[in-house]
């Protein structure tokens, strides 16, 4: 019935409809009710009252999202890499230095290369074919196909042009100077670190500070536009050396020889500029090359001079002789009785290898008389002979600022049994390295000062005054270096007299002599210590010296170990190298000759004179 | 009156826009170019700095010890075969001074 009329009605309501036009509609005469504009209106004001408030949102309140996702599309991040600082000698002559190396890496997923152009690239990055799709495979998104490429190379795979391969920029250390320096420069890591010799502890100066910069960057990637804030990369600074890579080279030659004639282990070298305290040349043998990153293992990388520590025998026996002659208790001249050979101490037997009559202070030294110096020497008390030892540096780090360098061994005097005493005063008993030992002998050259010792070059100006501590430069040290005062120059000048008689005619070592410099110095030779007791076969030679014996200027210390042919004896093995250093050293550094020597130079210009006029 | 103030300025306004477009496009290809010439600057510094430790190389001790012994026979210079010349001018200042 309801369902029946509506029907109706709407048909009606069509009928209608068609006959009524706009205007005239019924409907528009009806009147809306006010609130349904109002309740649109209320809409449309909530609508944009949420898109204000969006807004705000976005803009104001939350903004940083979105700026940084922003940035993330324009700014690019760029590193400036800075690169180190070299290592130079004395005369500016460069040591170590990095050079670009460029290294290529690869995006595998990316790469495109055919058989051809596969094989080429191997074969430009020093790889085998396969090693190279080894290296792909590992990881689709980023490898490194070869770091530190050599710039020949370089060009070669940048001309291949190769998608989905990528340069990037890095440095590499190069060691003009290889294994002659080796120990002293050391070496970096990969990573640029400086990880042995001057490299380590200098490194924190030599390295330098990477800057960076943002950028905007278009779509081709062309840099655009530069953000303020920029860091300029800072490059490291040059580290200035004492070394004179010329006496270094010289002196490592030597060592060289020296080791492969004695058939020997290794040996050591240092010489010392006894008027600034600087080391000339510390070199030793075995060496390595410090580039080649094969073979840095093992103990070839020891800085032997500096590291290795033995018991330093003969050579302080002029020591308990200037300590006798300060105290007065001996004058050089002073007989002492040192037959029959053999002295008893407490049950134990101290024995010359040949066996003196009566011998003078001096010809204890010259003769290197173990009898005559114990004699002298339990005259004294421990904390005298302490004391001296301890004040020429045996026991303490020498201040040198190099990693590695030992202390050695001194016992504290309280300990000391008599025999111990003894032995000690013709050194058993402690320990000290060849650095050591050479930086004591600085005491007979100066005169009876003490001097520090420095592995960087003296200069009378300061570098900068951003140096480190180790950086800082001694004020007008140009000059010589200021010592300590630890016997009185009578003293010094007396013992250096005999040492110039223990490397004269007479003496242990006639071989150490100079052609042209008088040079005196003290031998020792010794059986190496193994576990608790000494090796029977194994032996270490060595010398220390000083040249000119008036006028000192350097002290060269020599060490052979375990030389293996007939010869072991200090004056034997270790004075030949001193005299050739000191003779080369000396004419390199201008010092005139203080003895005559035999000219061998022929005048030739009477008889060039003669086939010039036929 | 103030119509005409007003395209005036209008015109003005749109006169410096452009104009700003271009100053700044130009600034940008300025840059692009400063920014290439200290790449091309790093670069052969870099490469300087890489002749300059080949040459050194050249110059080694080790290497100027070998061409002197073996190419040209020479061997090192001893007290015995140096002349040695006395300065008489450094000597009379030497003495001069004292």
């Amino acid at each position: 019935m309801r369902a029946w009329l509506g029907r109706q009605r709407g048909a009606r309501a069509g009928a209608r409809a068609r006959s009524v036009s706009y205007a005239t509609s019924p409907l528009l005469a009806s009147k809306t009710p006010p609130w349904r504009s109002k309740l649109l209106v209320a809409f449309v004001g909530i609508g944009f009252i949420v898109l204000l408030a969006r807004a705000v949102h976005i803009q104001v309140l939350d903004s940083g999202f979105y700026l940084a996702e922003a940035d993330k599309r324009i700014l690019r991040n760029e590193k400036l890499p800075a690169s180190r600082g070299r290592i130079v000698d004395r005369n500016g002559q460069v040591l170590a230095t990095s050079v670009l190396a460029p290294s290529f890496r690869a995006e595998p997923k990316a790469f495109q290369a055919d058989r051809q152009q596969r094989r080429q690239l191997a074969r430009l990055l020093g790889l085998s074919p396969a090693e190279l799709e080894e290296r792909l495979a590992e990881n689709p998104n980023w490898v490194w196909l070869r770091r530190h490429v050599d710039e020949t190379a370089a060009q070669a795979v940048r001309a291949m042009n190769l998608k989905g391969v990528h340069e990037e920029r890095e440095y590499r250390r190069k060691y003009h100077e290889g294994e002659a320096a080796a120990h002293v420069v050391g070496f970096t890591g990969v990573g640029d670190a400086g990880q042995e010799g001057v490299e380590l502890a200098f490194d924190k100066e030599l390295a330098g500070r990477d800057g960076r910069r943002q950028v905007i960057k278009d779509r081709l990637g062309r840099t655009v536009e530069d953000i303020g804030n920029s860091v300029p990369p800072v490059d490291g600074r040059d580290v200035a050396l004492s070394i004179d890579s010329k006496v270094q080279f010289f002196a490592y030659q030597r060592i060289r020889d020296a080791v492969a004639e004695h058939k020997a282990k290794a040996g050591s070298v240092v010489v010392l500029d006894v008027q600034t305290g600087e080391v000339l040349a510390l070199a030793n043998y075995p060496s390595f090359v410090p580039g080649d990153r094969h073979n840095l293992t093992g103990a070839q990388l020891r800085n032997r001079a500096l590291t290795d520590t033995f018991e330093p025998g003969s050579t302080m026996k002029p020591f308990i002789a200037a300590l006798a002659m300060e105290t007065g208790r001996v004058k050089p001249d002073t007989v002492i009785g040192t037959a029959p050979g053999r002295l008893t101490i407490t049950g134990s037997t101290i024995s010359d290898a040949h066996p003196h009559g009566d011998l003078t202070v001096a010809q204890v030294i010259q003769k290197s008389s173990n009898v005559g110096t114990v004699k002298m020497a339990m005259q004294m008390q421990p904390r005298e002979m302490h004391e001296l030892f301890a004040q020429v540096g045996f026991g303490q780090r020498p201040q040198i600022g190099f990693p590695g360098a030992v202390t050695g061994r001194l016992r504290p005097y309280k300990t000391w049994k008599p025999i111990e005493q003894a032995t000690m005063s013709y050194g058993y008993g402690l320990s000290a390295s060849l650095f050591q030992i050479a930086r004591a002998y600085t005491v007979f050259a100066r005169d009876g000062e003490l001097i520090p010792v420095s592995i960087l070059k003296n200069e009378a100006q300061a570098p900068a005054p951003a140096a480190g501590g180790l950086m800082r430069a001694r004020a007008g040290a140009a000059q010589p270096v200021a010592g300590v005062r630890v016997m009185s120059p009578e003293t010094a000048r007396a013992v250096r007299s005999m040492l110039q008689m223990a490397a004269g005619d007479g003496g242990t070592a006639p071989k150490a002599q100079a052609m042209g410099y008088s040079v005196g110095g003290k031998t020792g030779t010794a059986h190496k210590q193994e576990g608790k007791g000494y090796a029977d076969r194994k032996f270490r030679a060595w010398f220390v010296g000083i040249a000119p014996i008036a006028k000192p200027r350097i002290v060269v210390a020599v060490m052979v170990d375990e030389p293996g042919g007939a010869k072991y004896y200090g004056g034997d093995v270790a004075a030949p190298v001193f005299s050739q250093v000191v003779q080369q050293t000396l004419r390199m550094l201008d010092v005139p000759t203080d003895l005559e020597v035999r000219p061998q130079i022929v005048a030739k210009s009477s008889v060039a004179g003669v086939p010039e006029s036929n | 009156m103030t119509r005409v103030y007003a395209a005036l300025l209008l015109v003005a306004l749109l006169v410096s826009s452009l104009y700003l477009v271009g100053v700044s496009y130009q600034a940008r290809r300025l840059f692009g170019e400063l920014d290439a010439a200290r790449a091309e600057q790093r670069k052969l510094d870099a490469e300087f700095k890489r002749l300059d430790a080949e040459r050194q190389a050249q110059a080694t001790n080790l290497r100027v010890d070998k061409v002197a012994r073996d190419r040209l026979g020479m061997h090192p210079a001893t007290p015995a075969v140096t002349q040695f010349v006395v300065d008489a001018g450094a000597t009379a200042a030497a003495g001069g001074a004292r």
